[in-house]
């Protein structure tokens, strides 16, 4: 058979740059690289000589989509290494605005980005013009997410108000009791927006993938917690690089995250579910059992439940919290006014998954080395295996087809290919 | 009776939303035009930056009439040029592809707004041909300059071009 190269111009709906390339030789899939352009590494550089109190700003910056993320990774390391502890009402707000990134985040890609590919649309705007209802709920559910994130982080998408130790500013009762009108609704909507996922025909599907999350002892794991898995691991996120590792992958300048002496493993809703459905709230709860759900998901086509199941938590948790607030006497700890040279890491769950960050900080609170790993470089390698089985099993199809099928596996992990110029190219190879 | 300070008023005043990505070198001179034209005006939160996920525009758009949105563009013409076009009433041209370092694109923002009925009355988009969007900041020279034109058009489209200046010109 001639060997055959198609190209597509860009793998539609994921965020930022990035190249899948398949070769398949005499029926059997030879390569599969899954390119994707890092700007983490770029503001690794960029931070350095920069005051740790810059970081949460600075980081923020990296994903237009998850700037908390970001944010709540940078403050958390932060101190971590200088020994502050952030507790009560502020931690409460904390969680409050991962809950309005959820919110945001997950809505955008179940209904402008993955449903399309179960209702046999090429983009969201011709799904609008079938579907107007569908995408005017999520855009309705996108918009009380960032509506939260507004009202919290002074600036929508890119939040000013976040600090090492706080926030610049907290809000009153008033003004947190003023969204619950605006959550209530999402509520409903994030519960509607269940039951329409669920109705989603799936490919079936089942995948082995090592679950890697955050899990808490008291809650569904945002900001804190141990890293655990389904085959056994546990460790603290100071020892996350015990656990992990990054190796360079031989056809991209990404650095690929495996499990040290292991492989692949997958980070994001799907883990975070399996690991912790235990923690969410009854109304999550109940949205996942009406839906069908088990406790364990390995169909990848299925996280678009699980998202929305995720929405549903991140409502009824941000009621939970307002419902409860009582503004702190201070809108920050104080950091320590000196110190030794120090070092720091933590670990958040972003929508997409857990974000590392590690910093280095000289005695007068300069960066000196900073490592972030993002969520989508750690599925990066379980993305490939994904890809691969699918491949395998889809080799009689024609190529179109069989791009197709493979953009559509690359969005269910919701890669923040990130940031990028969204030029990404697609060659299938067969010979 | 609308007086200056009425609602109405407000929703009159243009809304100037610069988009981009200020680490993707040229992709920055929308941002680069809402700051040029706050140190002009001062504050003003009918000037906004973002936002990098573009379906939020929808929303953030909502209840405004006339509506200004600098972006960059890449369509083969040189760097720094640039395109003004009235998007209430016309479409971005097939080839166009406004340069995204976000999700989905301006163009498909606006696809997604026209398919909803949630266009602005008016919409003028002014387009600057960006050249390296390397991860990188700080604007190249060409770019540079478009920032400063589309600022002054800016401020003379939303009837705040100082008197003075505009005089001069004759």
């Amino acid at each position: 058979m001639p060997e055959r190269t198609i190209a597509v111009d860009y793998l539609a709906r994921v965020e930022g740059e990035g190249a899948l390339r398949v070769r398949i030789r005499n029926r059997r899939v030879d390569q599969v690289e899954l390119k994707i352009f890092e700007p983490p590494r770029f503001f690794e550089a960029f931070l350095r000589g920069r005051s740790y109190l810059e970081a949460p700003d600075i980081t923020a910056r990296i994903c237009g989509i998850c700037p908390v993320a970001y944010q709540m990774s940078a403050c958390h390391a932060m101190e971590r290494a200088l020994g502050m502890t952030v507790e009560g009402p502020l931690r409460d707000l904390r969680r409050l605005l991962y809950c309005g990134e959820w919110i945001e985040s997950h809505a955008l890609h179940i209904y402008l980005l993955h449903a399309p590919d179960f209702l046999g649309y090429p983009d969201a705007v011709r799904l609008a013009k079938d579907h107007p209802e569908a995408v005017k709920r999520g855009l309705e559910l996108k918009k009380a997410g960032n509506h939260l994130m507004q009202v919290l982080g002074g600036r929508e998408i890119h939040p000013v108000n976040v600090r090492v130790g706080g926030f610049y500013r907290t809000p009153s009762r008033a003004e947190l009791l003023a969204l619950r009108p605006g959550l209530e609704r999402a509520l409903t909507l994030a519960e509607e927006t269940v039951r329409f996922a669920s109705g989603l025909t799936f490919p079936e599907v089942e995948e082995e993938y090592e679950f890697v999350s955050l899990r808490s002892e008291h809650e569904y794991p945002m900001n804190e917690g141990e890293v655990v898995s389904n085959r056994g691991l546990r460790v603290p996120a100071s020892r996350y690089e015990e656990a992990f590792e990054e190796v360079q992958a031989a056809h991209s300048n990404a650095l690929q995250s495996i499990r040290r002496g292991g492989g692949s493993y997958l980070v994001g809703p799907l883990a975070r579910y399996a690991l912790n459905h235990d923690r969410l709230g009854p109304r999550a709860r109940s949205a996942a059992n009406e839906a069908g759900l088990s406790e364990t998901v390995r169909n990848p086509y299925r996280s678009i439940v699980v998202r929305a199941v995720e929405v549903v938590f991140a409502c009824e948790e941000a009621l939970r919290i307002i419902d409860g607030y009582q503004p702190p006497e201070r809108p920050y700890v104080e950091p320590p006014v000196s110190f030794h040279a120090t070092a720091g890491a933590a670990i958040t769950e972003a929508p997409r998954g857990m974000l590392y960050h590690w910093y280095r900080l000289s005695s007068d609170g300069l960066i000196e080395e900073a490592k972030i790993v993002a969520p989508t470089s750690q599925n990066q390698k379980r993305i490939e295996d994904d890809l691969r089985h699918l491949v395998e099993r889809s080799l009689d199809q024609d190529d179109s087809t069989l791009t197709d099928f493979c953009e559509r596996a690359i969005r269910n992990h919701d890669p923040c290919i990130s940031c990028a110029t969204h030029f990404l190219s697609l060659d299938l190879e067969r010979t | 009776m609308s007086g200056p300070t009425s609602p109405g008023a407000a929703r009159r005043t243009p809304l100037v939303i610069g988009l981009g990505n200020e680490n993707r070198g040229d992709d920055g001179c929308g941002l680069a035009v809402v700051r040029a034209l706050r140190e002009r005006l001062g504050e003003d939160e009918r000037l906004v930056e973002g936002p990098e996920d573009v379906t939020e525009l929808l929303a953030l758009w909502a209840g405004s009439e006339r509506v200004i949105v600098v972006d960059a563009v890449r369509s083969g013409h040189a760097p720094g040029t640039v395109h003004r076009l009235d998007l209430a009433h016309q479409e971005l041209p097939g080839p166009w592809r406004a340069t995204s370092t976000h999700g989905l694109t301006f163009a498909d923002a606006l696809a997604l707004a026209r398919t909803l009925g949630r266009i602005p009355a008016s919409l003028t988009f002014y387009g600057i041909e960006a050249g390296s969007v390397g991860m990188q900041r700080g604007l190249s020279g060409p770019v540079a300059g478009a920032v400063a034109a589309v600022t002054e058009a800016v401020l003379a489209e939303i009837g705040r071009a100082p008197a003075a200046r505009a005089a001069n010109r004759r």
